[in-house]
């Protein structure tokens, strides 16, 4: 009796275990891995998936035995067995989780050194996050994007700031997630190994155009790498933001880069950009027939006037330090022949 | 809805005689009420106009300074208006005091839950009506969120307002429904299951139930103000630059957490002093123990997120710099504050309904608690590891790197109190004789969806695997699994099990079923599905996300919107059996603890004599074990008929 009891539980308890370890095999839960780290990552993740199933599984057998077998009929009157406990049952389901837990923490422990540690002849980036646009500086290349361009297999150290509230870097495929914190400088490593490109996600919550903070991560092969970092920004100023790879010319691709480098895009409507964003006025609508200063006055100290329907402090009033003169001058010349004034 | 008592105490509780004509004005109570909250908002208008002109500061009524003293002033004048304060100031004057005062005990109509009323079943009941009422307008707002979330791009609202709706709902849910609902819960039951005529402290409780309406509007009122829109954990450098509504939370909360720490000491006196005679500690049913936790959690934990949110009011208000980088602040010390509460604050949402379900599955199992002692034993380990682990919220935040490790080790270390908890519920399962009533079925559907949030919080536990999946929809899906599936099932599982010895009613058992389980496929379909989109890309409060995520958010909001159906199934029953169920015997589900031996509802000071214990709570099965002896009837498990006798 006792031991058919046992089949039975654990006959169940192995179709829960299979069924939930379909569940977890045969869907894509995790994105592409596409980087050392996420190598890492996923291995700690598959070992607990494993002990979660096994648990679940277990859970899942005496619950669905125990409602089968000792359902009661409503006008059962009677008690269960007066049991009222089992030392060694008791030691043993608070000994089992000990060693699990730890098991769990030594694995952790020892990937969480490995994606945290690179060698010493790494590349390091320069990460700046601001509402609500993502800012990259190659210091050995002495320029700056909106992108972030990685050589494929090189070990990458990233040191990430904020200029107004707390950000979050994060890019699926590389598992890699830290926050931009304002006032301090906070890191984190990426080796990438795959060529593609992926989503820069802000993933924490900084303000309305959150969801719009977005850029790109590419990785490029060791040849297109070096062509990449060869094309120097023509004509730019050492600061000066280009388009990925681009080769602008003139003030009007300067400034339609420097739109879009700085994440005006994100929140703003302009037709020459092929931008959509909703977050801040249409630009197409609220620039026509303005003049320069108006446009200049409205990046620099954007309360001076709010348009219709917006709410004042919600753009960011730290354009007028960040960009030169003549970034300026170029991004009004933009938007003004662009709105076509 | 009118429940009226028994008057079978030897003190007779007479309601406070009406007041007619003026004195109605000064009598306490909602006429008072009507003058006295105006009188208190002129005054703080004038106190902030007359001080700032007398210092020269233009405008005179700045925004922010004039919202925080009409907050800190307007309630009091409600509490003054409403009779909070009555007995206090008599006393404080050395007016002439009654010592053995009841005019204010019990409800004699419907206009009692109405007042400020110092029985603890009439303050349950408005614990849990009003905190419902806030569950629904929370649950609303969730709706907006998955309307909006529906399709990618921005449909219904802008970001501003969607921004409002999450902060919001989730603040709402937190400190407005599962925390003051289970100090409904509590408050109702404890003192019938110690054996108590009522509370430690009747006046104090009620003032810690008008408390809470009033943090409820402060909250709402951010809607009017400028969302409150920076999630509800609030985070600096986002809250000090948020519009004036942020400002209300963090009044909102203080209101919210005076009220929670009042009630905590409270609950903490009453079953250290009042236990009946021969209750142990040892002989204290579970729900007992996981409320004598959880009161020790609020009581240390709470004053911490009182000072996170005035750090930042006094960032906002009076320019001070707690939390501002640029002139020394320390952004991530806000966060470690604000954790060291609000990580205690799940076990707070969690303890009591630990309790519930332990009642439940022994009452509907038949069966004795497994382990009673290690249970617990465990709610204790858990009330002391819970405030070791809180910076495994911050794993990317930039704190100092070495607290990760310790912090994995010992939120990995909760799991093991925790596991020892469920297994022992499956154990009492065990050669038990299994009713599937409403309750039940809530705590068994608790059980099964904690399994699953405490298993996708041994994942984010794991800081490599945290790195990955933190602050995406996998954290949403997670504390839906701890909160709604754990938490708010057992609030249902509370509301049915005791809804008969509240009301003196019993509640349709079939739309209890139904409301189960479209709660219980509507819940998973919801939430399970959350797990991958975050994983995936999708991370938590965006107002709009990759539109390659679109079908599956879609198929999110469709679920949602069934579970907040299934809701309605649970309003209308409620309703309709208080006003018109079968009447119920005084205990239907034929239990051994004390508030099942005195009539539904229960007399109007509890137990006409104190009862004697003489056992444990959980003695099901053994012939001739008792509980204890109530009216010289005991409690045996075979011999429910007895009690019936005694309603009168």
């Amino acid at each position: 009796m006792r031991r058919r009891a046992i089949i039975q539980m654990l006959v169940i308890g192995v179709l829960a275990g299979v069924v939930t370890g379909a569940v977890a095999v045969i869907v894509p839960w995790l994105p592409d891995a596409a980087s050392e780290q996420a190598n890492e990552i996923d291995d700690v993740y598959w070992f607990v998936t494993i002990i979660c199933v096994c648990i679940f599984a277990l859970v899942a057998g005496v619950s669905i035995y125990a409602g089968w077998k000792f359902r009661a009929r409503d006008d059962d009157m009677d008690d269960g067995a007066p049991i009222h406990g089992h030392t060694g049952i008791e030691i043993a389901w608070t000994a089992l989780p000990v060693a699990l837990v730890v098991a769990m923490s030594i694995f952790s422990i020892i990937v969480l050194d490995r994606i945290t540690t690179l060698p010493a002849d790494h590349r390091t980036i320069e990460v700046k996050a601001q509402q609500f646009a993502w800012s990259f500086t190659y210091s050995d290349l002495d320029r700056t994007e909106g992108d972030l361009v990685l050589e494929l297999r090189k070990p990458y150290e990233l040191q990430l700031t904020a200029t107004d509230v707390i950000h979050s870097f994060w890019v699926p495929e590389f598992r890699m997630k830290q926050d931009a914190v304002p006032g301090i400088t906070t890191e984190t490593y990426i080796t990438p190994t795959k060529v593609g490109t992926y989503a820069v996600i802000c993933t924490e919550l900084c303000g309305l155009g959150h969801s719009t903070m977005r850029a790109r991560a590419i990785v490029l092969s060791h040849a297109d790498y070096e062509k990449w970092a060869a094309a120097k920004p023509e004509g730019g100023t050492d600061t000066g933001g280009t388009g990925t790879g681009g080769t602008d010319t003139g003030a009007e691709a300067d400034g339609m880069a420097l739109f879009t480098d700085n994440g005006c895009a994100g929140c703003h409507t302009l037709a020459a950009a092929e931008a959509s964003g909703t977050t801040g006025p249409d630009l197409d609508k609220v620039l026509a027939g303005k003049d320069a200063e108006f446009i200049r006055t409205s990046i620099i100290d954007p309360n001076t006037e709010i348009a219709a329907g917006f709410e004042p402090n919600v753009m960011p009033s730290t354009y007028g330090d960040q960009l030169s003169d003549e970034q300026l001058n170029a991004l009004v010349d933009f938007l003004l022949e662009s709105v076509g004034s | 809805m009118t429940v009226v008592h028994d008057h079978t105490h030897a003190v007779e509780a007479a309601p406070p005689p009406p007041r007619r004509g003026w004195r109605r004005y000064t009598a306490p109570g909602w006429w008072r009420v009507l003058w006295l909250v105006p009188l208190s908002a002129l005054f703080a208008t004038a106190l902030v106009a007359g001080s700032r002109a007398a210092l020269g500061y233009d405008p005179l009524l700045l925004q922010a300074v004039w919202l925080t003293t009409l907050t800190v002033i307007v309630p009091l004048g409600f509490l003054v208006g409403i009779g909070g304060f009555d007995y206090w100031a008599y006393w404080v004057s050395g007016r002439p005091t009654r010592p053995e005062d009841h005019s204010s005990h019990g409800a004699h109509s419907w206009k009692d839950y109405f007042r400020v009323n110092t029985d603890h079943k009439v303050i349950g009941i408005q614990y849990l009506v009003t905190t419902i009422v806030f569950f629904v307008i929370g649950g609303m707002m969730a709706m907006f969120i998955r309307a909006e979330l529906a399709e990618p791009g921005m449909q219904y609202v802008n970001t501003q307002a969607y921004n409002g709706l999450f902060s919001m709902h989730a603040a709402l849910m937190i400190f407005l429904f599962i925390i003051p609902a289970f100090a409904g819960l509590g408050n109702y039951v404890i003192p019938l299951m110690i054996g108590a005529p009522d509370m430690a402290f009747p006046r104090l409780n009620a003032l810690s139930f008008w408390l809470l309406p009033i943090a409820g509007l402060i909250m709402l009122s951010s809607l009017f103000l400028g969302a409150f829109a920076a999630g509800w954990t609030n985070y600096v450098p986002l809250a000090v630059e948020q519009p004036n509504g942020n400002l209300m939370f963090q009044m909102g909360v203080q209101w919210a957490g005076a009220s929670s720490i009042m009630t905590a000491l409270n609950f903490l006196v009453t079953i250290i002093t009042m236990r009946a005679p021969g209750m142990t500690f040892w002989r204290m049913p579970l729900l007992v123990w996981a409320n004598f936790a959880t009161s020790t959690l609020v009581v240390i934990a709470t004053p911490f997120i009182a000072g996170s949110q005035f750090f930042i009011l006094f960032d906002r208000v009076l320019h001070t710099d707690f939390f501002n980088p640029g002139a020394g602040g320390y952004v991530i010390g806000y966060q470690h504050i604000f954790w060291f509460y609000s990580h205690p604050a799940v076990y707070i949402m969690m303890l009591p309904g630990f309790g519930i379900v332990s009642e439940v599955i022994a009452v509907f199992a038949r069966k004795p608690i497994f382990g009673y002692r290690l249970m617990a034993l465990s709610l204790m380990a858990i009330l002391i590891l819970g405030f070791s682990v809180w910076a495994h919220h911050m794993f990317v935040s930039g704190m100092a790197n070495w607290l990760r490790v310790p912090m994995m080790v010992t939120t990995m270390v909760i799991a093991v109190p925790t596991g020892i908890k469920v297994f022992s519920w499956l154990a009492t399962l065990w050669e038990g004789r299994i009713h599937f009533k409403t309750p039940m079925l809530f705590a068994l559907g608790f059980v099964s969806m904690f399994v699953i949030g405490g298993l996708s919080g041994v994942y984010l536990g794991s800081v490599p695997i945290d790195i990955h999946a933190s602050d995406t929809y996998f954290i949403v899906a997670h504390i839906h699994y701890v909160l709604f599936g754990g938490s708010l099932f057992t609030i249902y599982a509370g509301i049915y099990y005791w809804f008969p010895k509240m009301t003196g009613r019993m509640y349709n058992e079939k739309l209890g079923q139904l409301h189960f389980w479209l709660t219980f496929i509507g819940f998973n379909a919801t939430f399970f599905p959350m797990h991958w989109v975050g994983l995936q890309a999708q991370p938590r409060r965006v107002a709009d996300y990759d539109p390659s995520l679109g079908n599956w958010n879609l198929a999110i909001s469709i679920a949602s919107f069934a579970l907040g159906a299934s809701t309605l199934v649970f309003l209308y029953n409620m309703i309709v059996s208080w006003r018109s169920g079968e009447p119920a015997p005084s205990n239907p589900w034929r239990a051994l603890t004390l508030e099942w031996q005195v009539s539904s509802p229960p007399p109007i000071f509890n137990f006409d004599e104190i009862p004697q214990v003489v056992g444990s709570p959980y003695e099901y099965g053994t012939r001739g074990a008792r509980h204890a002896i109530v009216n010289g009837h005991s409690t045996e498990a075979e011999t429910p008929a007895p009690t019936e006798e005694l309603v009168t």
